[in-house]
């Protein structure tokens, strides 16, 4: 059973910049889906209109059973949204920011105290209370975030970015929690991210989003497999100049069309060769290439990751565009996070 | 529907109140300026109490419901800056995808802020009291002052939430509250009697509430019930609130939904 389900859901900003560009995918009950992509790819944008938050210029989304636009307020009723940026006040403790939205959820005074410990509880923060958040790590506060999505219960968890910004540990204890969720609470989780390992580890489902639009769609080791048996990553140049390039591109050249070659891919500075059996193809690349003259740096091989997944249908690694606005309370918070 | 919105009022009223009691320093430091009005600057123009435009009063007398409107102005003409922390934190848009009824997020900030003001005006009239000023007309007249104010405090509170988030920048909102604020509380009879201010200022004062709230305040405090001044205090000061909060409103249909 679908709890959410697109149909060519398209948002155009003002200026024409087509954010999400006619999407059209479900998400089961019960599973974690992931929406993985690089920044600015669309994935928030997705998000605030699955939440309600911006309208679709066109198509349409169903969530929990009703449409987006027509019953924005049933639909808020049955989701919860943990946005990228931790929307937990700072001047109030824990309980305090919770109890709030168990008001706004029009929960009962008395359920609200109750749900307020089996949550603390859940993500971890029992003893932190009544603590100020200001006082709070930041692991701490994504818990507490997530833990304000959660207190009506709802069908549906939204989760924007949830670990971005947080140091390596954090986010396996993060993801911990996600994971658990799905197992004791039975939410369907929506999650955005533009960490490959994060979809890997907690999505049962992907899809990648590039320039708005899904590439491909499928469980992680279904994307792997649609790649081929392995990957031989290759460099012939250290420095990413133009020379590098021509060299890649004379590499790419050589290989391509080889019986043992299912496929290849240049990036900035390396050629991805996708292989049925590494251990005998990475010989007979060495050898073909010498013959014409190609000097390799490095070679390597792997399984297939998602990075290869990403890059064979996005043409591109997902680390090319960093960098986004930063406002100067988010530069105070992370000044706070840090004391 | 009408229950949900005033429920969700108070409970954003609490949580902007809560916020208030646990910062002491805030409201110390809020109160430190209109008393630096009330002792230092009174002093600068002691002289002038003599002067026949200010009723045969001292200059104290003359200036303290000025300062009660002082605090007012630059207390709701700032609110603002509490909504665009939620802006920033992103504490606005995760509310937002809550049942949450819309109205109450203006409302709750608008209400929390005119009941702090209503407090510190208050403040403000009984340090005054304090220093030898005379209310003329007592206890009834002083919270008839405080109605006045709240008027006029509203007002600019929905103002400058709406101009939040129109510009969605702590600069901009902060370079056009400042270039706005002064020139209203110099282009009025605060500081100086309108009958002794140049012509100019005098017919431009008109165009000003923050003038009302001070003939209003100033008549209750000096003279009496004046209700010559007064009816057109009160309605100019609910004309003001209501395009205020339209504005308000307006803006936060427009930029937050």
């Amino acid at each position: 059973m679908s709890v959410i389900a697109t149909y060519r859901l398209t948002k155009v900003f003002p200026g024409g910049v087509r954010a999400v560009d006619g999407v059209d995918f479900e998400v089961n009950a019960g599973e974690i889906f992931g929406f993985l992509g690089p920044n600015g790819a669309g994935k928030t944008t997705t998000i605030k209109m699955l939440n309600t938050l911006i309208r679709p210029t066109l198509g349409t989304a169903t969530v929990a059973g009703f449409d987006v636009v027509k019953n924005p307020s049933e639909v808020r009723k049955r989701i919860g949204y943990v946005a990228q940026d931790v929307g937990v006040d700072e001047h109030a403790t824990g309980r305090e920011n919770l109890t709030l939205y168990g008001h706004f959820y029009r929960l009962d005074s008395k359920i609200i105290k109750q749900r307020v410990k089996e949550i603390f509880e859940l993500v971890g923060l029992t003893g932190s209370e009544d603590r100020m958040v200001s006082t709070y790590s930041g692991g701490m506060r994504k818990r507490l975030d997530i833990a304000m999505g959660l207190i009506h219960q709802p069908d549906i968890l939204f989760l924007d970015e949830p670990t971005v910004g947080l140091d390596p540990q954090t986010r396996i204890h993060i993801w911990d929690y996600i994971r658990n969720l799905t197992k004791t609470v039975g939410v369907t989780i929506f999650l955005t991210t533009h960490y490959m390992e994060e979809a890997d580890r907690l999505a049962n489902r992907i899809a990648i989003i590039d320039f708005g639009k899904i590439m491909v769609m499928g469980t992680p080791d279904e994307l792997k497999r649609s790649i081929g048996g392995d990957v031989v990553a290759l460099s012939p140049c250290v420095d990413k100049d133009d020379e590098c390039k021509e060299f890649i591109r004379r590499t790419e050249s050589v290989l391509s069309g080889r019986p043992f070659v299912i496929g290849t891919k240049a990036a900035d500075s390396e050629l991805a060769v996708y292989v049925n059996d590494g251990e005998s193809a990475i010989p007979n690349i060495m050898q073909l290439l010498s013959s014409q003259g190609i000097e390799v740096k490095t070679i390597s091989m792997a399984r297939p990751s998602l990075d290869d997944v990403f890059l064979k249908y996005t043409g591109h690694t997902i680390r090319a565009q960093e960098g986004t606005r930063t406002t100067f309370a988010q530069i105070l918070r992370k000044r706070n996070k840090r004391q | 529907m009408i229950i949900n919105a005033v429920a969700d009022t108070w409970f954003l009223v609490l949580r902007d109140l809560r916020v208030r009691i646990r910062m002491p320093m805030f409201i110390a430091m809020s109160l430190f300026q209109p008393v630096l009005w009330l002792v230092l600057f009174t002093q600068i123009f002691k002289s002038l109490g003599n002067m026949p435009g200010l009723g045969g009063s001292s200059y104290l007398q003359f200036f303290a419901p000025g300062v009660v409107v002082m605090t007012v102005l630059f207390g709701s003409a700032f609110a603002g800056f509490g909504m665009l922390m939620d802006i920033d934190m992103g504490i606005l848009s995760k509310m937002l995808a809550t049942p949450v009824t819309r109205v109450s997020i203006i409302t709750g900030r608008i209400t929390a802020t005119v009941m702090v003001l209503i407090i510190q005006a208050l403040i403000v009239f009984i340090i005054a009291v304090i220093m030898g000023v005379h209310l003329a007309t007592g206890v009834p007249g002083m919270l008839f002052a405080l109605f006045l104010a709240a008027l006029l405090g509203l007002g600019f509170a929905a103002f400058s939430n709406g101009l939040a988030l129109l510009l969605r920048r702590q600069e901009t909102v902060m370079v056009i509250t400042n270039f706005y604020t002064m020139p209203l509380m110099f282009l009025s009879s605060m500081m100086m009697p309108g009958a002794v201010l140049p012509g100019w200022l005098n017919t431009a004062r008109h165009f000003n509430p923050v003038d009302y709230a001070i003939v209003g305040v100033r008549d209750l405090v000096l003279t009496g019930y004046v209700w010559s001044d007064l009816w057109r205090s009160v309605v100019v000061l609910s004309g003001w609130a209501a395009a205020g909060v339209a504005f308000g409103m307006l803006m936060f249909r427009a930029r937050a939904e």
